[in-house]
């Protein structure tokens, strides 16, 4: 196969370094600030706990759970011509899940009590067990999964199972991830049973623009460097699908902003009337990072360029990213009483440590990334075309 | 085993904070990090705007939706110390789920932007673990039940002053502070009620003061509709919080 992959070589080693560099300098300065200053260097407060690095790690996590979704188009659901991004898909979704755990890990309290405390008390009421647990073994069965690629195994019994086990795990995990918010009935901007299919989308969306975004980084933003397996992807039904979900994700938060701000609940009503859509960065953030990218997808001559398809990852991945903090910060800028201490809406705006934490998670993706890039072959595909299954009729034979 | 129960009769609360600083003295909470505070607001426009006030400690609810999210067990409901909930401070890991989950807004996690300057934790810095350490303290301290000065990291609320309350007598019916046997054990914020608008019983016990007060006086719960079924029964008019408006700056 040629190797036009540039991460293998100089200007992979400048990312390299330059990402470890960021890596290193983020997470000394969070570590420093929470010695010295502690959690108060957060602008997160007992009336709004969660603040942006709740809503960086489930970015994170999302985007994971997307590239898991997608990777598993070929790997569960049979769709062969897509065998070419799914190696590169499983490694993204491993070390972009690492790097949001790792976020979350500093935002936390106490981080290595959870390593005993979760497992121990075995609370299997709460959806944040739950959490634990199937990201624990979405990890595992990513990591599973491709070191059966890295073997060669692309379609034996064991490796189907393990991408099944692997496609139910995301699943779980990320609906779940949804019900944490989901099943607030004291947050009504969250409680909302169908959040699943709304995380769903996102995920994929979020997933799908990492996917593109980081494929085409490997060969210098030039498609014409791609293998021909990668090339025939992105002109065929990749682009299309991205579209869809695009567009999926604006309907559903087009239904949710319709609802909020027809219901007169004003735990809903406000939040979409006084918060999010009083916020030009929110406004912009729809505009720049979902509807213009759908625009441009929904063009059959657009949506195969391969500038348009690098401009739209990088503004969903913002958009998203923008949806996500709003998702998470909105659900909480109601105070639950009125009065002493909040006579208003919350505000909160993130500190300098909750961004550096943001950053050291986006330093770390990057790190891993190159290393990845680096170290295996990412753009790998089974070498021999088999009849997935013998009922299906055999190619012809000389 | 009783079931602790707190009564608070707005008719006769003045909202003069006595509770507020009992509260603070007796838990050596933060300033600002009440765990039990009498919340101001206001409802309705000129000319027939009010004023009005709450006190509000944790609700100690039967079905405390804390409990269900905690995901270390860390909060717990203690059938066997009056259905109080704790939290356990050796196994709090600070996710704050449980901040989310309470629909009361009655847990603090503390660690935090001082709620009032100057930060007192400048001039009393933290020693063995503690938050802050200041020169006078609770000597009651018990971690698995988040009482004494709350380390960093975990989230801390209203025990019922449990330390007190767990050593009356078995068996009695009303913790009332005007009874000299029974006055020591009697929660700080309920001893100190000028007016006397707070009292403290067991739920269970059908001859006690707190049933007939909520049977008589027309006892209602904050928030029911929550499901949580609170502990904590208010009495007389107005235990209804307006729900919230943007203010027109
Ligand atoms: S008032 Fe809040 S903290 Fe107290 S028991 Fe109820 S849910 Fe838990
Ligand atoms: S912050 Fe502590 S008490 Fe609250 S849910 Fe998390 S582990 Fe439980």
């Amino acid at each position: 196969m040629s190797d036009n992959n540039i991460m293998k070589g100089g200007p992979g080693t400048g990312l390299l370094i330059l990402s470890a560099v960021v890596l290193v300098v983020s997470f000394g300065y969070v570590m420093f600030q929470l010695m010295t200053v502690g959690h108060a260097a957060f602008n997160v407060s007992s009336k709004l706990p969660w603040g942006q690095p709740i809503s960086t790690y489930l970015y994170f996590a999302l985007a994971s759970s997307g590239l898991g979704l997608i990777a598993s188009l070929p790997l569960v659901f049979g769709f062969k011509q897509y065998y070419g991004i799914a190696k590169r898909a499983i490694f993204l979704a491993f070390i972009i899940l690492i790097s949001g755990m790792a976020v979350l890990a500093l935002e936390l309290g106490h981080t290595f009590r959870m390593l005993w405390a979760i497992p121990f008390n075995m609370q299997i009421q709460s959806a944040m067990f739950w959490m634990g647990v199937f990201y624990a073994a979405d990890l595992l069965f990513l990591l599973w999964k491709f070191q059966k690629m890295e073997a060669g195994d692309w379609d034996s019994r064991n490796t189907k199972i393990i991408g099944i086990a692997s496609f139910l795990g995301v699943l779980l995990a990320s609906g779940n991830l949804a019900l944490i918010f989901g099943m607030m009935s004291m947050r009504p901007f969250w409680y909302d049973g169908s959040l699943p299919i709304y995380f769903y989308l996102t995920a994929i969306t979020s997933g799908m623009a990492a996917l593109v975004f980081f494929t085409y980084l490997a060969y210098g933003f030039t498609r014409s460097n791609m293998p021909e397996k990668l090339q025939i992807v992105f002109t065929g039904g990749l682009p299309k699908l991205f579209a869809t979900v695009l567009g999926l994700t604006i309907l559903f938060v087009t239904v949710r902003a319709i609802t909020g701000l027809y219901a007169n609940n004003p735990e809903v009503y406000h939040v979409w009337a006084d918060y999010l859509f009083a916020s030009p960065l929110y406004i912009l953030s729809l505009v720049f990072g979902l509807l213009l990218p759908f625009a441009l997808m929904m063009s059959a001559k657009l949506r195969v360029n391969p500038q348009i398809q690098i401009l739209v990852a990088v503004l969903t991945f913002g958009g998203l990213f923008a949806e996500r903090y709003y998702f998470v910060v909105g659900g909480q800028v109601i105070p639950l009483f009125q009065g002493t201490w909040a006579w208003d809406m919350l505000q909160y705006t993130p500190s300098v440590t909750e961004w550096a934490l943001t950053i050291m998670g986006a330093a770390m993706m990057f790190t891993l990334y190159v290393l990845g890039e680096k170290y295996f072959d990412l753009s790998a595909a089974p070498q021999l075309e088999r009849a997935p299954r013998t009922a299906e009729p055999r190619q012809a034979t000389a | 085993m009783a079931k602790w129960g707190m009564v608070i009769d707005l008719d006769k609360c003045t909202g003069c904070q006595a509770c507020t600083t009992a509260c603070a003295m007796e838990n050596d909470t933060l300033p600002g990090e009440s765990w039990q505070d009498v919340l101001f607001y206001n409802e309705g426009e000129y000319p027939s705007a009010q004023m009005k006030w709450l006190p509000r400690p944790c609700m100690q609810c039967e079905d405390p939706s804390c409990v269900h999210v905690c995901p270390t067990r860390a909060t717990y409901k203690d059938e066997d110390a009056g259905g109080i909930v704790f939290v356990d401070w050796n196994k709090c890991i600070g996710c704050k789920y449980c901040m989310i989950a309470c629909p009361y807004g009655v847990r603090f996690f503390a660690d935090e932007q001082p709620l009032v300057e100057p930060d007192i934790r400048d001039t009393y810095p933290g020693e063995n673990g503690q938050m802050w350490s200041p020169p006078y303290q609770n000597p009651e301290q018990d971690w698995r039940r988040g009482i004494g000065i709350q380390p960093k990291g975990v989230v801390s609320k209203c025990t019922f002053c449990y330390h007190k309350v767990s050593k009356a007598p078995e068996g009695v019916a009303d913790l009332d502070e005007d009874d000299p046997e029974l006055k020591e054990y009697v929660p700080a914020c309920v001893r100190t009620c000028a007016p006397k608008a707070r009292f403290f019983g067991d739920l269970d016990n059908p001859e006690s003061n707190v049933n007939r007060l909520i049977a008589d006086k027309k006892g209602a719960r904050l928030l029911d509709h929550t499901g949580n079924r609170p502990q904590v029964y208010y009495l007389g008019a107005g235990a209804s919080i307006p729900a919230f408006r943007p203010r027109e700056s």
